[in-house]
């Protein structure tokens, strides 16, 4: 009874207590703080590098796409084996012809005694053989891509103007369910069914752009460079000039990342401006590398989208081309260089998913990645620096702890006199240490309670006082063109501050509890005679 | 009712033994008012620690009511303390963060449960309050100790020495610290309750006037008692005595 009174009558009239309160109040917010801050920008960083990635990648470094071949043997019949008579001396080897379906191109040889079938695989065929078999339980989409590299071009104030980008060829549809796709893009954001086709705007403005190159050039302008669809293969014309024209008829729509159709530039007095260079239909060129033997192969498109993810590293290298106009220009008709993957519960099923993967494509120039796989060092990076903060985060802890420790002292020797008179009363020493373990449960707890009110006080609105601070000193505490966000981004994890507040709690009752101890075994005649 | 036998007690102080009691004896009456005199390190303190169990000697006894007190366990001591005993010091020891009231229910407060104590809770008030008017404080309920003057604040430690109903009061200097005029008052308190509720009360005092009061006066030199005189107040060889021993 006495041990609660006297706890609350100390707590009300001690100097020290409210220090102690102060120094777990300042620690819990901190940690707090702290938490929600890295935990929001480590969520949000990985939301971005999650990005434009779907969550698995299967991809070949074979230019040409994937090879996949199936091939089946069994003895022929007898029927077949009198078709095909066996020649003396020599190995029995007839072809039978060839078969193309939908899901492969089909082979028909005899082999000696056996009858063989080859199916080589088309893009169809494979992502048949994936959903129908053991990983296709775990897969909610997936769709072909052809990924590759290109220089785009395009003509800036009369200048031409070439930058090298990642170039991909998607399927729209197939591309967005994926994820990752049209929740980017800036005019069909969050379409469920995004296209490549112009928009009335565009096409008008092409017009114009045409209008304009023959106001120019006159009549006897150079004609457009024929785009290179019948011979993919074939070396550029000698004189061909870029950004002169397109063939009319084959108006093609690209999907530029916004930080290539747009520039960003600080003016004199630093201000940050930005100019939109390439506006929807503004053609470029796309010039790449096709074919075995890679000879440079191009075609024109027309802006119809950008892709705003607000990763620089995107916006400023992709640029999205339909599938089949890749596939043509680069002369691999039928063919993909990745599949992108969506899982059902990707955390969950990524590891079963790339085993199963690995069995339909057991060679090694194919690779099956996880998007973590392909942001490895940037994710690990993170990992990193979330351990360093920890570890100092502990260190905080253990001043915090040992700055009660003191403070705990020495409200004990300021209470010497008190124990004494109270064990003259009849309090046992248990009682007395029960005083003051109950007084660090009680200062821990009322530290730890305003500390979480703070800490998530502070965390509600850590952007307004970020801007006060930046107003008041004049300089940018957060400065928004560093990092890719546009306001400190932050994520209160419940469990979290669950566990730093009865961390907080537990850790003020461990430091009192030493002490407490040293108060409990004090001599009740030496306490009285203390001065 | 309290028996001393061959007690000693000396305190280490850096490997050198410094002996305060050598084999005292003395016994305690029931009801009796007893003084104890004597010169300052003689062991007065000393020995009412050792009769309250505050302390344990080095060797001898203390009993109470014939049984051995001073080596029970702590529990028991603790129990022994908050019931039997209640301490009066030369310096009030009151606890600065309570009022008076508090103060004085302080030993009730510790000796027993929260459930208990609230059952309680009212005729516990009830009787601080009445211990406070006895001792001439009821108009200082709520006042802190450092709002209070020290005979008033002695007051308070005496009533709260007499919350248990306590068997012996141990009083260490009541008076030291007091001028004559509240000085007094204090020992005609304790002698009216050491009439009227037949505390037994053993008082340490260095002041002459005082011992008049009492019904007994040992007298300790070198941590042994040298005289014993039983006796009303102002019996004559006593004065003579008491100067010496000053
Ligand atoms: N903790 C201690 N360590 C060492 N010596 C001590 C200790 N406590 C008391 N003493 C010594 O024991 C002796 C007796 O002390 P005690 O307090 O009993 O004397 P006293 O008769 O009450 O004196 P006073 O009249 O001045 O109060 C003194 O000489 C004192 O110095
Ligand atoms: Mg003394």
């Amino acid at each position: 009874m006495y041990k609660l009174l006297l706890c609350l009558r100390y707590l009300r009239t001690r100097y020290l207590a409210f220090i102690c309160i102060v120094s777990v109040m300042l620690g819990v917010a901190t940690l707090i703080v702290v938490n929600a801050v890295m935990s929001g920008f480590s969520t949000k960083l990985k939301d971005r590098l999650h990005g434009v990635l779907s969550d698995m990648v299967v991809d070949t470094d074979r230019t040409n796409g994937f090879e996949v071949v199936r091939e089946a043997r069994r003895p022929l019949t007898p029927e077949e084996a009198k078709q095909n008579p066996a020649v003396p001396g020599a190995r029995r080897a007839y072809s039978l012809g060839t078969r193309v379906t939908p899901h492969a191109r089909e082979d028909y040889y005899v082999d000696g005694d056996e009858h063989v079938t080859v199916r080589t695989l088309t893009p169809d065929g494979i992502i048949h053989e994936i959903t129908t078999g053991p990983a296709g339980q775990y897969v909610e989409a997936i769709t072909p891509t052809i990924d590759t590299f290109a220089v785009l071009q395009y003509r800036d104030r009369g200048a031409v103007v070439a930058k090298p980008v990642r170039l991909v060829g998607v399927e729209p549809i197939g591309r967005t369910n994926v994820g990752g796709f049209a929740e980017y893009l800036v005019r069909q954001k969050g379409a469920p069914n995004p296209s490549f086709e112009l928009t009335p705007e565009a096409l008008q403005r092409h017009e114009w752009n045409l209008m304009q190159h023959r106001h120019e050039h006159g009549a006897d302008a150079p004609p457009p460079p024929k785009l290179p669809v019948a011979d993919p293969l074939a070396p550029p014309a000698p004189d061909m000039k870029l950004d002169v024209g397109i063939e009319r008829p084959k108006l093609t729509g690209a999907i530029l990342g916004y930080g290539l159709a747009h520039v960003r530039y600080k003016d004199a007095n630093g201000q940050l401006l930005e100019e939109q260079v390439l506006r929807p239909g503004d053609n470029v060129v796309l010039t790449t590398a096709g074919g075995d033997d890679l000879k440079p192969v191009w075609g024109t498109f027309l802006v119809t989208d950008y892709l705003k993810t607000e990763m620089s590293e995107y916006d400023s290298s992709f640029v999205y081309v339909p599938l089949d106009q890749l596939q043509r220009i680069r002369g691999m008709a039928g063919r993909a260089t990745s599949f992108q993957l969506k899982l059902k519960n990707y955390d969950r099923d990524k590891e079963a998913v790339a085993k199963e993967l690995r069995k339909v494509f057991p060679t090694r120039e194919v690779m099956i990645r996880t998007w973590e796989d392909l942001q490895g060092p940037l994710l690990s990076a993170i990992d990193v620096e979330r351990s360093i903060l920890n570890i100092l985060l502990f260190m905080i802890v253990g001043v915090a702890g040992f700055s009660i420790l003191a403070i705990f002292t020495m409200i004990v020797s300021e209470k010497y006199r008190d124990i004494g008179i109270m064990k003259s009363l009849g309090a046992s020493s248990w009682g007395v240490m029960q005083i003051f373990v109950g007084y660090g449960l009680l200062l821990g707890t009322v530290g730890a309670g305003l500390g979480t009110a703070l800490g998530l006080w502070i965390t509600h609105n850590i952007n307004a006082i970020e801007a006060f601070i930046s107003r008041q000193t004049g300089t940018a505490v957060f400065p928004r063109d560093i990092y890719y966000f546009k306001e400190i981004p932050t994520n209160v994890d419940p469990l979290t501050v669950i566990l730093v507040t009865a961390g907080a709690v537990l850790i003020a009752v461990l430091f009192s509890l030493l002490p407490a101890w040293r108060a409990a075994r004090l001599h009740p005649v030496r306490a009285l005679r203390f001065e | 009712m309290l028996e001393a036998a061959n007690l000693t007690k000396a305190y280490r102080r850096h490997a050198v033994q410094v002996p305060v009691l050598n084999g005292l004896d003395l016994e305690v009456r029931t009801g009796e008012f007893l003084s104890v005199v004597g010169a300052s390190g003689s062991g007065k303190s000393t020995l009412l620690h050792l009769l309250g169990t505050l302390d344990e000697p080095d060797s001898g006894t203390v009993k109470l009511d014939g049984r051995r007190i001073d080596n029970l366990p702590a529990r028991e001591r603790d129990a022994l303390r908050n019931r039997t005993f209640g301490y009066i010091f030369q310096f009030y020891h009151l606890l600065p963060e309570l009022n008076v009231v508090d103060n004085v229910l302080m030993p009730a407060y510790i000796g027993h449960s929260t459930l208990n104590w609230w059952k309680g809770r009212g005729q516990w008030r009830k009787r601080a309050h009445e211990l406070l008017d006895r001792v001439g404080l009821s108009h200082r309920l709520t006042h802190r100790p450092r709002e209070l003057s020290g005979g008033e604040m002695q007051r308070t430690a005496i009533a709260r020495a007499l919350l248990m109903n306590p068997r012996v009061l141990l009083a260490d200097e009541p008076t030291g610290n007091l001028d004559a005029a509240s000085g007094g008052e204090i020992v005609k308190l304790l002698r009216d309750i050491n009439r009227d509720e037949g505390v037994t009360i053993v008082m340490v005092t260095h002041n002459l006037e005082i011992v008049h009061a009492t019904d007994r006066v040992v007298r300790m030199v070198n941590g042994v008692v040298t005289d014993d005189t039983p006796g009303a107040p102002k019996q004559l060889p006593f004065q003579p005595l008491m100067l010496a021993a000053v």
